[in-house]
């Protein structure tokens, strides 16, 4: 901050100026006529520091790099706003014993951005408590919080996120982002909107065209329950005597760091539920803090639900899988050849190297396809690189990208030395270009290939890392990286066999050996993940959060599906090891071999579909109609969203 | 920008290019909010705020008011003149004149050949205060039937009815303001939050500015309820019952303002000896408030400085609706707070215009709070329209409720419904149905063309909404505020007020009664017939410039008072509309009418209101930003209840009562108690199939919210495809 407007703001602070100027005739937003005190800016005093110990002024926030009267250019307008606070953080306030979940702010939320009912930024949900008549329901009303840590931000690949030196607003620009949905996940609020009408993520913009001439933004103008406020982050506001950062219901603000503050005094019953279909409740501890626990809704019936498996992330289920299996596939090959294994060098060096790469660039060509549809806007794909410096999904993009290119390019040279088939000889593109040197295009196809290989285990890497959500507990567990690692081992192992094995047995060669070392890829590969689901089913057992939560439904709604998974993990490692060890050959092996393939297939299919499933986010309390998932898959059910007044977007498939 | 960003990303907020913000006053509830509509270039309503200014809101909006300017294009509108000969067959599409020539014909062969009151009005609370005026006019003095009734009967009859019984008139004595000077609140039955939540608001602030005790009477738990220092959860219909046992309490301490009640009472040795059988020990086992509380309740009120009661459909839709109304004024009177700041016993009305209806409407008599039963009252309003005196019937004729029953026995033959929509909003709908099948003739004049009633029309005529049209209305604190007409009507709908116009010219005496052309000419004429010495509801020194200016203003409001913004309170002279100028105190003994779950029927079937939801949903069941809160009907059941007939959260249920079924979502909540449900009573062949609606013997108001139910499982699949296919909307 420049000290001429310092000292500007300390002259107006002096003098005990209360309101912020005001800002008639601004061009930014116009201010109604007898505007009310309740709908103004009133922060007297500024603190220096938030509670975590980090600047309140922005501008010290980020050493004085960016200039103080800078323009926001809202809708493109270069006039810069009054609001003499402008540089500071800005949060809200909310009283939560006073809310009385009328939906004024949401409304006024709504109708100020223009939002289709299927959206909202701001919702009101509830939790309740107690008995009849000593009954006690308290209404939470949550959007964005403008977080000091915006996982939004840092997750999103597109770089769609921006968070502001003015008023610390992270602000979001929907022309930029490509719908991918990964803020929606990293979020602990549910505060940003993905609009699977529109494709693309949109949420709360803090009302900054309001801000800019001293008004409070609009669902806190709105408020009548006197539960809404705003204002430079830990004031506190008239009236009011609390700043807490949490309430019940609300996800530890140990995550992101979110610029709101609450009042929460009356007295609230030991143990509080959701209305909606989380399994999810709260209870008091002994220090009075609200912990979140599971609320066995459904009780114990363990169930098949596998038509439920099926879900939006369906692309994701298959890119993943395909991803891990072909990088895996390549690993194989292209490591045991350089390491002169013989039965892969009898692959690489044969007639069948090239198809088989055929076929590997063709399933990771299917699976970047899947991922891009899985997008709103797929014509957007390429801005997924744009956020390397901090996104997960940015680098796995790269990464996967780059392995692909790696493969190509290992493919297009290896061309020069392999034949296929007996369609053309080893050196029949030679002989058209028989001034390109052998030595050169191997040469390379090997530097290719180990570029091939190292963007493959970066790409494995950050995939792995996408999942790791503090806001997704159920995810967020190393077991993880065992499952993909896990993945590009079996099923890379099984791709070779699947590929080269009928091959083999069709010229008449032998697969024996071949066989041999996969199963011992596949088998290991199926312990490592195996190993990991162990110790994730122990760690959940032990939570008590949204990741248990997770778990719960694991056991029960999807209870039956996920036993099979299990059974069938095992049961694939010991038919592997037993057909491994038989020593059976010909083609009853062969037989076996296709069918234990399928079966590892089939369960990858079910373990990732589950994985995807069963995620329970940190999200704020939903109501009984708006904001729960049970009733709005009820609605897509019978036809209900249909209706556009329904609120509820219709399945897109 | 953190996080080392350089380059400026676009900030785009959406910019609905409001050119000109028009001045309207809320069309939904009678909290009487001024909103401004945002009109944009192309002159469309796009947006909605509440005027800064306005003294009512204070630029507040509940989502209703927020989402108003949608109700312009919403689904369903009409916007042409239907037809048809039987109610059987196809609509056609007709021109006004037709429709008009029609309807006129129809209800003149009715009245020939059957009597001048076989053709019943039905009218509403929806439509401007000018309108009502129009409407009287056309039905008192050109139709001449005196079966013509406002739906208001549903909603603040038994107000109506216990004002006049206790203070010789209707009109609600206190205002908004009451709430920064009371000391003590007793909300009867009235849900604010949730219901006038910008009254719930205005009331907030005067608590967090003041606090004072709050003491809210429910069975539910609602979120006033919960907010209140004392939560009172009466056993439904018995709130006459606590009445009279905290008047004992009032008496037997000597808690009462002996002085105002000599001065300004009647009937107070009456009333005391009642009383006296209403000691707490008795009342409690009847109304399941324990002696202690009613005591506790007593003194904080009675030695309150001040201390006001309000309520809401909780007390008028009861078969006790009108006494509770009486019972609130007694406790008032008894204390004496009425007419003195936050001091009163203030109705919350329900529409926006239903004290608009009740002042000039002339339906339960004549404009201007006049009777019919008052040969004064009828020779003034005769001689103003110039018609002849004897055309007026002496006696009022049927009340709403009734008018349907007269139907059913056949006596009523043609219905004329305006703006309402008794498929839904009326108790037992299967009974509905039968009587309106039996109507030789029934004209529907409604903005919505789906509205449910249509179904057994020969005549929709096709009404503009809302902001299409101009005048007045009326809200709870007598405040009359202006609409403007925002945009032209939708199609080729037209204004009630216009309609009515037409209509007169179609009948004898509308070529000697005068119908201006316009709505300030109509206002002119209210105004005149509003002047008189001692007449409360004087209006005469309003115009429709002046009540701009002031965001509304409160009658009485008499010629010449150029400062003044109307009286705030009735009353405040302790000087009263009976012939005496005292007020009654009435004794009030309790019947026990209501139908009470019994083995058959186990629980106790609740009716009420959501707030994104009005009346029954032809408005708002469209708006989804509305809509999307409660999109399909629901009952609030006890968990524990639910436990042992093994009901689960979310799952369909059929509730079952001596008069038919419903199927509802079942919400599980200790919201409600163990033998109580709670159905909102907004959706087509829902609450209503069910309920039962004991009418009140003094406002035939119906008691919406007391029956018994049983609750039955149902196939969900079916329930699910039921539930869909049971509204469009």
């Amino acid at each position: 901050m420049n000290s001429t407007n310092k000292s500007a703001i300390n002259a107006l602070q002096n003098q005990g100026v209360t309101e912020t100027k005001q800002a008639d005739g601004s061009t930014i937003f116009s201010i109604r006529p007898n505007e009310q005190a309740y709908a103004k800016l009133a922060d007297k005093d500024i603190k220096n520091e938030n509670r975590y110990g980090q600047k309140i002024d922005l501008i010290e926030l980020t050493e004085g790099n960016l200039p103080v009267n800078r323009s926001m250019h809202i809708n493109e307008n270069p006039e810069v706003g009054t609001n003499p606070n402008r540089n500071k953080q800005h949060g809200f306030h909310f009283t939560a014993d006073n809310c009385i979940a009328c939906h004024a702010c949401e409304s006024a939320c709504s109708e100020k951005n223009d939002l289709p009912a299927h959206i909202s930024f701001r919702s009101v949900g509830y939790v309740e408590g107690g008995t009849y008549p000593a009954y006690k329901r308290m209404n939470i009303s949550m959007a964005c919080n403008h977080c000091d840590d915006p996982v939004c931000l840092k997750g999103c690949p597109t770089k769609a996120y921006t968070k502001h030196v003015e008023y610390g607003a992270v602000l979001q620009d929907s022309e930029t982002c490509f719908g991918c949905g990964y803020c929606t996940w990293v979020c602990p609020y549910n505060a940003p909107q993905l609009d699977p009408v529109k494709g693309q993520v949109s949420k709360c913009n803090m009302c900054v065209d309001r801000l800019e001439v001293g008004l409070k933004p609009a669902c806190v103008s709105a408020c009548l329950g006197n539960a809404l406020d705003f204002g430079v982050i830990e004031n506190t506001p008239e009236r009011r005597e609390q700043t807490q950062t949490t309430i019940p219901g609300f996800p530890t603000p140990d995550i992101t760091h979110p610029n709101i503050r609450f009042q929460q005094i009356d007295d609230m019953p030991d143990e509080v539920s959701r209305t909606d279909s989380m399994p999810i409740k709260y209870r008091k501890d002994e220090d009075g803090a609200f912990q979140t626990i599971v609320d066995k809704k459904q009780d114990l019936e363990t169930n098949w639900n596998l038509g439920r498996l099926s879900s939006r992330e369906n692309p994701l289920v298959l890119f993943t899988l395909g991803t891990q299996a072909v990088i895996g596939a390549f690993i194989l090959l292209f490591l045991g050849d350089a390491f002169q294994l013989p039965m892969i060098t009898a692959i690489t060096e044969s007639v069948m190297y090239l198809p088989m790469l055929g076929v590997l660039i063709a399933i990771e060509a299917a699976g970047l396809v899947m991922s891009t549809i899985h997008l709103g806007k797929p014509m957007r794909f390429y801005r997924g690189f744009n956020n390397l410096r901090h996104s997960p999904l940015s680098r796995e993009a790269l990464g996967v990208a780059m392995f692909f290119a790696g493969v190509a390019g290992h493919a297009f040279f290896s061309l020069f030395d392999h034949g296929v088939f007996n369609w053309w000889g080893a050196t029949a593109i030679t002989d058209i270009v028989p001034w390109v040197p052998t030595t050169l295009t191997a040469a390379l196809a090997q530097g290719f290939g180990a570029f091939g290989v190292v963007a493959g285990i970066a790409g494995i890497y950050f995939m792995n890392r996408i999942y790791r959500i503090k806001a997704r507990p159920f995810w967020n567990h190393w077991q993880v990286a065992t499952s993909f690692a896990g993945t590009v081992m079996s099923l890379g192992a099984v791709l070779t066999g699947v590929v080269i094995i009928p091959s083999l047995g069709i010229m008449g060669e032998s697969w024996t050996a071949l066989a041999t070392v996969l199963s011992l890829f596949i088998i290991a590969g199926l312990l490592i993940e195996g190993i990991g689901l162990f110790f994730h089913a122990k760690y959940l057992n032990a939570e008590t959060s949204e990741g248990a939560a997770s778990h719960y439904i694991q056991k029960t709604t999807f209870g039956k599906t996920y036993a099979l998974r299990n059974c069938l993990l095992a049961a694939n490692i010991l038919a592997v090891s037993g057909l491994t060890l038989s020593g059976v050959d010909g083609i009853v092996a062969y037989v076996c071999l296709g069918l234990i393939a399928a079966s590892i297939v089939f369960c990858s299919l079910i373990g990732r579909a589950l994985f995807y499933v069963l995620v329970i986010p940190t999200t704020m309390p939903g109501a009984f109609f708006w904001k729960n998932k049970a009733f709005e898959q009820h609605a897509r059910d019978i036809g209900l969203a249909n209706r556009p007044q329904t609120g509820v977007a219709p399945d897109a498939h | 920008m953190i996080f080392g960003r350089k380059n400026r990303k676009p900030i785009t907020i959406a910019d609905k290019k409001v050119t000109e913000w028009k001045y309207t006053t809320c069309g939904y509830c009678s909290t009487g909010c001024t909103i401004e509509v945002g009109i944009n270039e192309k002159g469309d309503a796009v947006s909605c705020r509440g005027a800064g200014g306005a003294d009512v809101n204070r630029g507040k909006l509940c989502i209703k008011g927020i989402f108003e300017y949608e109700m312009f294009d919403a689904a369903g509108r009409g916007d042409k003149p239907l037809m048809r000969d039987k109610n059987y067959d196809d609509y056609q599409t007709a021109s006004w004149d037709q429709a008009l020539d029609k309807t006129a014909s129809e209800i003149k062969r009715i009245q020939t050949t059957y009597g001048r009151d076989s053709f019943a009005v039905i009218s509403t609370g929806q439509i401007l205060t000018e309108e009502f005026y129009t409407l009287g006019k056309l039905a008192r003095g050109c139709i001449g039937s005196n079966n013509y009734d406002g739906n208001t009967t549903l909603c603040m009859a038994s107000a109506v009815s216990g004002y006049k019984r206790s203070f010789g008139s209707d009109g609600p004595p206190g205002c908004y303001d009451d709430f920064e000077h009371t000391h003590c609140l007793i909300a009867w039955g009235s849900n604010l939050p949730e219901q006038h939540p910008i009254i719930y608001w205005r009331l907030k602030e005067a608590m967090e500015k003041r606090k004072f005790p709050l003491i809210v009477v429910d069975p539910r738990v609602t979120m006033l309820a919960q907010f209140a220092d004392i939560h009172l959860p009466i056993t439904p219909g018995t709130d006459v019952v606590l009445q009279n046992s905290l008047m004992h309490v009032i008496f037997d301490e000597g808690l009462e303002d002996q002085d105002y009640i000599n001065a300004h009472t009647n009937g107070v040795e009456e009333v005391k000896a009642l009383v006296k059988e209403y000691d707490p020990v008795t009342a409690a086992k009847i109304c399941g408030i324990d002696e202690d509380t009613i005591r506790t309740v007593a003194r904080i009120y009675a030695k309150a400085p001040a201390a006001m009661g309000i309520w809401t459909m909780g007390i008028n839709q009861s078969t006790h609706g009108s006494d509770g109304v009486v019972g609130i004024n007694n406790l008032a009177l008894i204390t004496g707070n009425i007419g003195k700041p936050g001091g009163t016993s203030l109705s919350i009305t329900g529409q926006c215009n239903a004290m608009g209806t009740r002042e000039w409407s002339g339906c339960s008599g004549l404009p201007g709070y006049r009777t019919l039963e008052n040969p004064q009252h009828r020779k003034e309003v005769a001689d103003f329209w110039g018609i002849d005196e004897s055309f007026f019937p002496e006696k009022r004729g049927l009340f709403q409720t009734d008018i349907f029953s007269a139907i059913e026995t056949g006596e009523i033959k043609g219905l004329w419904l305006i703006a309402t929509n008794p498929m839904t909003s009326m108790p037992n709908t299967t009974r509905i149905r039968k009587i309106l099948q039996k109507l030789e003739f029934l004209v529907v004049q409604d903005a919505y063309q789906d509205v449910e009633t249509t179904q057994y029309a020969h005549v929709f005529l096709p009404a503009a909404l809302w902001a299409e049209k101009e005048g007045c209305f009326t809200n709870t604190e007598r405040r009359v505020n202006l609409t403007n007409k925002v945009k032209e009507p939708r199609g080729d709908s037209k204004a009630d007020f216009w309609i009515f116009n037409q209509m007169a010219k179609r009948f004898p005496n509308g070529a000697k009664i005068h119908f201006p052309e316009t709505v300030a000419e109509a206002f002119d004429e209210m105004k005149e017939l509003s002047k008189g010495n001692g007449r409360m509801l004087d209006i005469s020194g309003m115009s429709h410039e002046k009540i701009k200016e002031n965001f509304g203003l409160q009658w009485p409001h008499r010629e010449g008072e150029h400062d003044s913004k109307g009286e705030a309170r009735l009353y405040t002279d302790g000087s009263f509309q009976y012939a005496d100028k005292k007020a009654k105190l009435i004794p009030l003994p309790f019947i026990d009418n209501n139908e009470v779950p019994c083995e058959q029927f186990p629980f106790w079937f609740n009716t009420g209101r959501v707030i994104e939801h009005f009346h029954t949903r032809t408005r708002t069941g469209k708006i989804g930003n509305q809509n999307k809160f409660s999109p399909t009907p629901y009952m609030e059941m006890n968990p524990d209840a639910a436990a042992e007939l093994n009901i689960k959260h979310q799952s369909y249920v059929r509730i079952v009562s001596r008069r038919g079924d419903a199927v509802v979502m079942v919400q599980l909540t200790q919201r409600v108690p163990n033998n109580m449900v709670f159905v909102p009573m907004h959706y087509h062949e829902c609450s209503n199939r069910v309920s039962l609606g004991l009418l009140d013997p003094h406002s035939r108001q119906p008691a919406f919210k007391q029956c018994a139910i049983r609750i039955e499982h149902v196939d969900q699949d079916k329930a699910a495809q039921l539930n869909l296919q049971r509204r469009t909307y």
